[in-house]
């Protein structure tokens, strides 16, 4: 029990301080790329304590709540996520619970966003739910390769399996799954050319237009655990998981820094545009992936 | 006790209801609340017991059988608590209406059916309550007249279809095997050739498949759904369309038994798994036309046909997990979408009959326990943890993947990203965003609204988090069925392809929230701020022109609206307008002219003349 207790508490710390320095690293590589100097590393973590001790203004109960809600929501999802060899909760319900935890959060925002009144946020939210019942039919279609594959609906014993046998983005039923899941990755991670839900440019910031103060702070805590679980599952499901948490933290690293590439040179898609791609290239190779893995089997 | 009892209080209560109205309204009011909730206690004390009465003659020498077991006995508790609570929700929602005499004995009528026909043990007084149960809800649904008529008929006219085909069927057994018990039948139909059973199993399936508004059977649903009043289409959806649920269920595990449904067919072609297609497809198109419905009622109407998807999928997939999973949903669906429906009626009390989605807005602040409600309902219809459809989605969703049938699983699991989307449009379009101005003096629902949604939300909540409640009583169903039983503990579901527990889970939750709500007030508190104190650019917020909610979803609306019609409606009102125009043309024959009369008696005293000198028949 003490040792749950400790675990929980140690993947959440690490999990905090490696989202806001991913957080803080992006804006630093995108500033290089864009022949800008950039702000330190570590500015997130400034950011945060500023917004801390400024004034902030609330619109009703549910505005709070929402915002506290997602952000326990993240961070219920990282003790069912396998962090090297630590995971609080394996034997809780498997990939089926983090799929539906992973609802949690930006429900939350979404509740918080919607009593606030405002007009930028709704279409932000809106958005938001349209890009994910988007990208959700690819990642659907991999997630059920994966678990058919592997026979199980336990994330910790798909991340252990390949520990033996390899990572499963080279295994060759999941191939085409696995490149979906690369195509589909920056929509999940909610990055350029994804980047609609936010889009500062028209609609100021989407669903955190209206938030100020300690609200904001909460929400860029929340936003670097969503950075940290997008990339975490894609590690623990293609990449091989790993056995140590220094591994693990390089592989990560790997992906966020190609993601970054990614977000840092492509314009911005329209929220249709967005649809019909994932609906179109990942769908087919994730369906085509699946149905290997069922011919196979 | 005799199960019969029930039927007395459920059929009198509907009849005294009717007479006392003809005293007082106030008394009538009290009588149908009283014997609703007396309907409630008499059913609970027949837990867990087994009864079996034959009445001999019974209805037109047929013997008739009223039975109970754990079976009836779920669906006996969830008819009447959705029953009661509905006549409760009505008090003050009907109040001021023509009729209300009328409204009441025919809710109460409803019921009462819905109780005989879970009731009944042998075919015939199934059809009988079934019929009675029909008519009284057809009553029902035109009850606000208007387009409210067009829907009733729509309604009567699939139900009879139905009917008549489970008629058919009805009548066929009783020429083979002499007989309508359910439980002798279940005997003969053993050595049946799989024909026969599968010949049944469609005449069957047509009137189940129409009251429980299986896609392509499901065009009645909508129209009547939303042209209800309130308070019954909570007990439409809520419990009416699962008495196709119930008869599905009994016509494959209990008259034609599992082991004899399982192995018939065979791989796609199989019935379980044409059924379980059917219920995956019934999942899928009715979700993408939710999406675009404007019009609150008529949005939850096609939420459940597609919930109703998902019970399908489950009881047809006949593992016991899959069954489990969709018994259990079958009654989680009944109290959310009950609740739900309730929210709805609430809002639309209040404003004045407005249900349309792009004219609400911002009422969370006037009603907040009914936004609480529609919110604990919207959990329950997504299936977010610590709710109950998670449970009971998840169950469906492992077995789909455990047993290799991983698209099946994609549209139960797709179906519900579908359902975030429509249900939160649902949540922002009618109680967040801008409250418009005509809306500032609303009051919140009245008591007696406010404590059906009370109540219904409580057990929602509940038994997400302990789920070992309902499953067990589910559980005694699948071994009395022949089904494995599945190994339960009150927090979860335990087996070796993965577990579920909930406890884990919700403590988890709780910790980590008290942590983060500490943190947030430990820090500087906010200052509270109107909805006209908003971010607009620099300019002034526009009064009732801030809000984000006409096409909630608009860029893809546009998108795939065109290939969102509803083909078999599209379809049945051809088939309608076919068959019109059949009549029109066979109606010109009879022109109510004597004269044409005597020439059609010429010519065909000619034609018989023709045909003796040719033939020489007679």
């Amino acid at each position: 029990m003490v040792a749950l207790v400790f675990e929980t508490f140690l993947v959440v710390l690490l999990a905090c301080i490696i989202g806001l320095f991913f957080l803080g690293l992006a804006r630093k590589i995108t500033a290089r790329i864009h022949w800008r100097y950039g702000p330190p590393v570590y500015q997130p973590v400034i950011d945060i304590i500023k917004l801390f001790n400024q004034t902030s203004m609330s619109h009703g109960v549910l505005f709070e709540l929402g915002i506290l809600i997602s952000l326990a929501g993240s961070v219920v999802v990282l003790l069912f996520l396998p962090f090297a060899r630590i995971c609080p909760l394996s034997s809780s319900g498997g990939l089926l619970v983090v799929l539906y935890l992973m609802l949690i959060s930006p429900l939350g925002l979404a509740l918080s966003g919607g009593e606030s009144a405002n007009p930028n946020v709704s279409i932000g939210i809106s958005r938001k739910f349209l890009l994910a019942f988007g990208y959700e039919v690819p990642l659907l279609l991999i997630l059920l390769a994966v678990m058919t594959h592997y026979d199980t609906i336990s994330l910790s014993e798909i991340a252990n399996k390949q520990i033996s046998s390899g990572w499963s983005l080279f295994q060759l039923p999941l191939i085409l799954s696995g490149i979906a899941y690369i195509l589909i990755l920056p929509a999940v991670l909610g990055l350029r050319p994804f980047e609609m839900i936010q889009a500062p440019q028209e609609i100021s910031s989407g669903p955190y237009a209206e938030y100020s103060g300690k609200f904001l702070a909460f929400a860029m805590i929340q936003h670097a655990f969503d950075l940290f679980i997008g990339i975490s599952l894609f590690v623990n499901l293609f990449l091989g998981g790993a056995g140590n948490m220094g591994y693990f933290f390089i592989k990560m690293i790997i992906v966020l820094i190609i993601m970054i590439f990614v977000n840092a040179v492509f314009p911005r898609f329209r929220i249709e545009q967005a649809i019909r791609y994932l609906w179109t290239w990942p769908a087919s190779l994730a369906f085509a992936g699946l149905i290997i893995v069922l011919v196979v089997n | 006790m005799n199960p019969e009892i029930i039927l007395a209080v459920a059929f009198g209560g509907a009849l005294i209801t009717y007479l006392s109205g003809k005293i007082s309204k106030r008394i009538r009011d009290v009588v149908a609340v009283a014997f609703s909730l007396s309907l409630v206690a008499i059913v609970a004390v027949f837990y867990n017991s087994e009864s079996q009465n034959v009445f001999s003659p019974g209805f037109l020498d047929f013997p008739i059988v009223i039975r109970i077991d754990d079976l009836s006995w779920l669906f006996a508790v969830i008819i009447s608590v959705i029953g009661s609570l509905s006549v409760i929700f009505s008090l003050n929602y009907i109040r001021n209406r023509g009729n209300t005499d009328f409204f009441y004995s025919m809710l109460l009528l409803v019921i009462a059916s819905m109780t005989g026909i879970i009731l009944s043990g042998d075919l015939l007084s199934f059809y009988l309550f079934w019929e009675i149960m029909s008519w009284s809800t057809f009553l029902l649904i035109s009850y606000n007249r208007g387009p409210a008529i067009a829907a009733g008929i729509k309604y009567i006219v699939m139900s009879v279809s139905g009917s008549l085909a489970m008629l058919v069927g009805i009548i066929s057994l009783y020429a083979n095997y002499e007989t309508l018990v359910i439980n002798e039948l279940a005997a003969f139909l053993g050595q049946a050739s799989s024909g026969y059973i599968i010949f049944i199993m469609v005449l069957f399936f047509a009137g189940f498949g129409i009251k429980n508004a299986i896609w392509p059977l499901h065009v009645w649903l909508p129209p009547a759904h939303s042209e209800a009043p309130s308070p019954f289409s909570a007990v439409l959806s809520g419990v009416l369309i699962k008495m196709g649920t119930y008869g599905i269920f009994l016509l494959i595990f209990v008259i034609i038994q599992i082991n004899i449904f399982f192995n018939l067919g065979k791989g796609l072609l199989s019935p379980r798994y044409v059924i379980a297609i059917i219920g995956a497809i019934t999942i899928i198109i009715p979700t993408f036309i939710a999406l675009v419905q404007d019009d609150a009622k008529r949005l939850l109407a096609w939420s459940t046909i597609a919930q109703a998807g998902y019970i399908v999928l489950g009881i047809s997939y006949c593992t016991s997990e899959s069954v489990a999973g969709g018994l259990f949903h079958f009654f989680n669906h009944a109290l959310f979408k009950a609740l739900l429906f309730m929210t709805v009626g609430a809002v639309e009390y209040r404003t004045g009959g407005v249900r349309d989605l792009n004219s609400l807005g911002g009422l969370i602040k006037k009603m907040p326990v009914t936004f609480l409600g529609a919110l604990i309902g919207v959990c329950g219809l997504i299936g977010v943890p610590l709710t109950n459809g998670f449970v009971s989605k998840w169950l469906i969703y492992k077995t789909l993947i455990i047993n290799d049938s991983p698209f099946l699983a994609f549209a139960a699991l797709f179906g519900t990203w579908g359902t975030i989307l429509y249900s939160y449009k649902l949540l922002h379009n009618i109680f967040l965003g801008q409250l418009p101005e005509q809306f500032r003096n609303i009051k919140k629902a009245p008591f007696s609204m406010q404590l059906p949604i009370v109540l219904l939300s409580i057990p929602v909540v509940l038994f997400g988090v302990l789920p070992g409640v309902p499953l067990k009583i589910i559980n005694n169903i699948q071994s009395d069925l022949g089904l494995d039983a599945l190994n339960i503990s009150l927090w979860g579901v335990v087996s070796d392809t993965g577990t579920i527990n909930l406890f884990n889970i919700i403590a988890a939750i709780l910790l980590i929230f008290i942590i983060i709500w500490l943190l947030f007030k430990s820090s500087k508190r906010p200052a509270n701020v109107d909805q006209y104190d908003n971010y607009a650019a620099g300019a002034a917020v526009p009064v009732n022109k801030y809000n984000y909610t006409v096409n909630f979803f608009d860029p893809v609306y546009s998108k795939i609206i065109r290939y969102l019609k509803d083909f078999a409606d599209v379809f049945y009102l051809w088939l309608a307008l076919c068959i019109e125009r059949a009549g029109n043309g066979i109606r010109r024959i009879y022109s109510g002219d004597v004269g044409y009369y005597v020439i059609y008696i010429v010519l065909f005293m000619a034609l018989l003349i023709l045909i003796q000198i040719n033939r020489a028949l007679w």
